[in-house]
């Protein structure tokens, strides 16, 4: 298997890296030696220096007989270029391409049809407006994802002090649900993932990824202690392109928005394709406008400005202030790991928001759907259950499973089941698994089908 | 530097270095010549230390080595394959000393070819074979050949490759680490397999032909006779070893791009094209001045003197006559030789061809600003253009090189050898050449150095296998702290 990335960024970064680690071939293509030198000092995969929307420099990367090429870097035009090549010089290698500009997406379609053929467009702000989107429906939550057509929820929530389950073992969890249908699949404590056991207890702080039905999840957050009301006030930092795209998606939601940005120009052209939505010309950390403005009676505040820092800064000034909620854009890794200890919890980045669906989008075959956990971790996967594999047949206790994976919930045809030791998969269920990255490969093997790619 | 992690790799290589060494067991015991119990202990002692490692510091096992831990990793392993290879050496009673095992052992592993044996035909065939398979090992790299069969490897692949392949720029033949070692390892068993054949169909016995193809093709120079390749005293012999000489001492690369169906590879390479130019123009200037001066026909002119000036300028050591006895102008052009070496990428030492290429063009480019003041200049190889920092670590290596070289030399002849001996020695041992000049010339060997010298000449020969950098890191107290 022959990926092509072009771009070093930290998008293509991120996926080489992933790709890598599952043992596959990556060429990276990017014009910068330095980022270059990065990638190849630090993962295993071949770069080739230049740019990547050269014919010539696709062909000395092997794009011939590659399989997936990832147009990922900053620039729309490259990008596109590098995929038109790529449709001349090899018809049959699948091509996605992330794409920013409001000009181009509108011309989606065509892009998707020959002669240009983009079998995936990805458009991270698009993404990152959906994740901020399942994080506004489910109040509370830290982290969404949907699978089963949004049936089952993976909701991520923070345990706070005042939480009512915090030590509590997972095995007596059962006893205080009662009939909720509700099953905890992972734990991020200090920054490392458990997939627990039976006999793991909770505690304060930990974040808590559990898995139950749409129609349980308001009761579900209940237990661990999240009010799950229904948001009426919103804030908007920052008018950029992820701000106004949030805006006209709130102003459908008939949600009241206030918006603040800095730029004056850009708040009238703001101002002219809004309708209900109130723009504000000021600074995000200006106290007296925040006050002015009500913060202190804000459901959520989300800071979006390009500038990861000041989105910071806002955020913490705007919850100190009295706002409830706050969601942060920051785009730069690095900063990930620090949000939970400076009381930050809701993060949305339209990179990290790309990689996964990057990554969702690339797998398929038997896997239906995947979703990335904090940090990259562990990734969620729902798959079907084949006949022929070891899985299908016995309790859940007598098969032997990956020890860092776990069966999170077992969909048979509208029945939703969120399995016990006790249940039983048969052929043609879909499964959802929890895995950690690294027992990835022993769930393949498990599920006696290989992850595949397109 | 997380040292118990390191220490577990060096576990893992130390298990498979143990593994290797049936081998020459099996001579011994095919053989019987007293060999078998030396070996067998070796093994046993090599796999146990290596178990220790593997089972104390499994807990400290890492998801990501760092640039530092590749360097460590292959500096101690190194180290670690010189010291336990010299067992059988040690334990086979053939030499007098420990010391005297590890240089044989470490001079094996980094390809030089020096030895103290003062009576090569005497020794057992197990410890010959053992001898012999060091070179073999060690000249594609231990490491590298650990990372192709070993997946616990994988990871981290890329520091130890950087660590241990010579050569300025890394080359990537495949987008896996892995799958490029698997690569590199495959062309040079191909080359050895060949060159196998080749020497037994001109009579030698297995034995012969795989300890005279595993010191040619890992351009060692270790032999099974005293006199070396000279003793066998034939033509073909002569032959075969001149040509899969060359192959040695060019990019591995190439060869691989060669039988991957692309014929011009060779030639569009600057470098091959630079190597190749020297090669013929030094065999040119041997031949001219060994004709009917030392030798009476063109052609004896032709086969000594090319035989000898590949053997030096691929860092092998073979010989077939005794250089000492040419003209001044033939001594001088093999010394030469000594420092200049094969081609980056190569099984050979010494300070490489594309290193000396680049530093030629980056100073004729300084001459040539001096005459454009305004012109902009760019390094090339080839089309690619070289970027400032690369040249700027070639001068650095450059420096280190002749500097470590002025040290050692000096630090020998303090301790009593005799000047021209000492550069020769030093040159010799850090180019990973062998014979050197004076009284380690080739008819010579090294035991008479003294014994603070050996263990100086081990160290150079660790240098300049390891390119220096690798090794030299250990000196510097900033890696060892947490």
């Amino acid at each position: 298997m022959r990926i092509i990335i072009i771009g070093a960024g930290q998008v293509g970064f991120h996926i080489a890296s992933r790709l890598a680690m599952e043992k596959k071939d990556v060429v990276v293509v990017d014009k910068d030696a330095e980022a270059l030198r990065q990638v190849f000092e630090n993962l295993d995969v071949q770069t080739v220096q230049g740019c990547g929307s050269s014919p010539v420099i696709l062909e000395e990367s092997g794009i011939k007989g590659a399989d997936i090429l990832l147009a990922v870097t900053d620039s729309d035009e490259t990008n596109l270029v590098a995929a038109f090549f790529t449709s001349l010089l090899s018809p049959n290698t699948i091509k996605l391409a992330r794409i920013r500009g409001e000009e181009y997406l509108s011309y989606q379609d065509i892009l998707m049809q020959e002669p240009y053929g983009i079998d995936v467009i990805i458009n991270p702000e698009q993404e990152a407006v959906k994740i901020v989107e399942t994080l506004l429906r489910v109040p509370g939550a830290v982290d969404v994802g949907e699978f089963a057509e949004g049936r089952i929820k993976l909701v991520g929530v923070r345990l706070e002090g005042d939480c009512p389950v915090i030590g509590t073992k997972l095995s007596d969890l059962r006893a205080k649900t009662g009939e909720l249908k509700l099953l905890v699949g992972a734990i991020v404590r200090n920054e490392k993932l458990i997939i627990p056991s039976g006999d793991n207890m909770l505690q304060e702080n930990d974040l808590v990824y559990f898995v139950s039905e749409e129609k349980d999840l308001k009761s579900a957050l209940k237990i661990f202690g999240k009010r799950a009301e229904p948001f009426n006030r919103i804030l908007l930092v920052g008018g950029g392109n992820l701000g106004l795209k949030l805006a006209m998606t709130l102003e459908g939601m008939s949600i009241h928005t206030k918006l603040i940005e800095k730029n004056p120009d850009r708040c009238r052209a703001l101002a002219e394709k809004l309708n209900k939505v109130v723009v504000l010309q000021g600074d995000g950390s200006d106290q007296d406008l925040l006050r002015e403005e009500n913060v202190q009676n804000m459901d959520v505040v989300l800071t979006l400005t390009d500038d990861e820092e000041t989105n910071i800064l806002s955020s913490l000034l705007a919850k100190r202030m009295g706002a409830h909620k706050t969601i942060t854009r920051i785009n730069k890794f690095s900063y990930l790991p620090l949000v939970a200890v400076i009381g930050l919890e809701h993060v949305v980045s339209s990179r990290l928001a790309a990689i996964n669906t990057i990554l969702h989008r690339i797998r398929r075959g038997k896997v239906l759907s995947a979703m990335a956990l904090k940090g990259e971790e562990a990734e969620v996967l729902e798959a079907v259950a084949l006949e022929t594999s070891d899985i299908a047949g016995k309790p859940l206790k007598k098969i032997s499973f990956p020890r860092n994976a776990l069966v999170v919930a077992i969909i048979r045809d509208e029945e939703v089941i969120i399995p016990t030791g006790n249940s039983v998969i048969s052929p043609d269920d879909r499964i959802i698994i929890l895995s950690t990255r690294q027992a990835i490969p022993q769930v393949e093997k498990a599920l006696m089908v290989k992850l595949e790619y397109f | 530097m997380r040292l118990r992690y390191t220490l577990y790799v060096v576990g893992i290589l130390m298990l498979f270095l143990g593994g290797t060494m049936i081998f020459p067991l099996l001579f011994g015991l095919y053989y019987q010549d007293g060999s078998v119990a030396p070996i067998a202990r070796s093994i046993g002692v090599t796999l146990a230390g290596g178990l220790v490692l593997f089972l104390c510091f499994r807990g400290a096992r890492q998801e990501a080595m760092t640039h530092r831990e590749g360097m460590g990793i292959v500096a101690i392993g190194w180290l670690a394959a010189g010291l336990f290879g010299a067992l059988p050496y040690y334990w086979g009673g053939m030499l007098p000393s420990f010391t005297d095992a590890v240089f044989e052992s470490l001079s094996g592993f980094t390809t030089t070819g020096a030895s103290v044996l003062t009576r090569i035909e005497s020794v057992p065939r197990g410890l010959l074979f053992w001898r012999s398979l060091t070179h073999w090992l060690g000249g594609m790299g231990i490491i590298v050949l650990s990372l192709a069969i070993l997946p616990v490897l994988g990871i981290g692949g890329m520091q130890l490759y950087k660590a241990e392949v010579p050569g300025p720029v890394p080359d990537k033949l495949k987008p896996r680490i892995r799958d490029t070692a698997m690569v590199l390892w495959k062309v040079y068993a191909l080359f050895s397999l060949l060159e196998t054949l080749l020497l037994m169909a001109g009579g030698m016995d297995l034995f012969q032909a795989l300890c005279h193809t595993f010191g040619t093709m890992a351009t060692g120079g270790f032999s099974t006779r005293t006199a070396s390749i000279g003793a066998f005293n034939s033509p073909y012999f002569d032959a075969v070893i001149i040509v899969f000489m060359f192959f040695a001492g060019i990019n591995f690369s190439l060869h691989y791009q060669f039988i991957k169906g692309e014929p011009l590879a060779f030639w569009r390479n600057s470098e091959f094209r630079f190597f190749a130019a020297l090669c013929i123009a030094f065999c040119g200037i041997v031949t001219f001045s060994l004709y009917q001066n030392v030798y009476e026909s063109l052609g004896q002119s032709i086969r000594f003197g090319v035989f000898q000036v590949l053997s030096i300028i691929t860092t092998t050591g073979y010989a077939t006559a005794d250089y000492e006895l040419w003209p001044s102008v033939c001594q001088h052009i093999l010394l030469f030789c000594m420092f200049l070496g094969a081609s980056a990428g190569s099984t050979g030492g010494g300070m490489k061809c594309l290193r000396i290429m680049l530093l030629l063009k980056h100073s004729y480019k300084q001459v040539f600003s001096l005459i454009h003041p305004r012109a902009v200049t760019q390094v090339k190889l080839g089309n690619r253009p070289i970027p400032h920092e690369v040249l700027h670590s070639i001068w650095g290596y450059f420096m280190l090189y002749i500097g470590l070289f002025v040290l050692c030399s000096f630090l020998l002849a303090a301790m009593g050898v005799d000047v021209a001996t000492a550069f020769a020695a030093v040159i010799a041992t850090i180019g990973n050449i062998g014979p050197g000049l004076g009284l380690v010339g080739p008819t010579d060997n090294y035991a008479h150095i003294p014994l603070l010298g050996k263990w100086l000449l081990i160290l150079c020969m660790l240098l300049g296998r390891l390119e220096i950098y690798t090794v030299l890191v250990l000196f510097v107290p900033e890696f060892w702290r947490k």
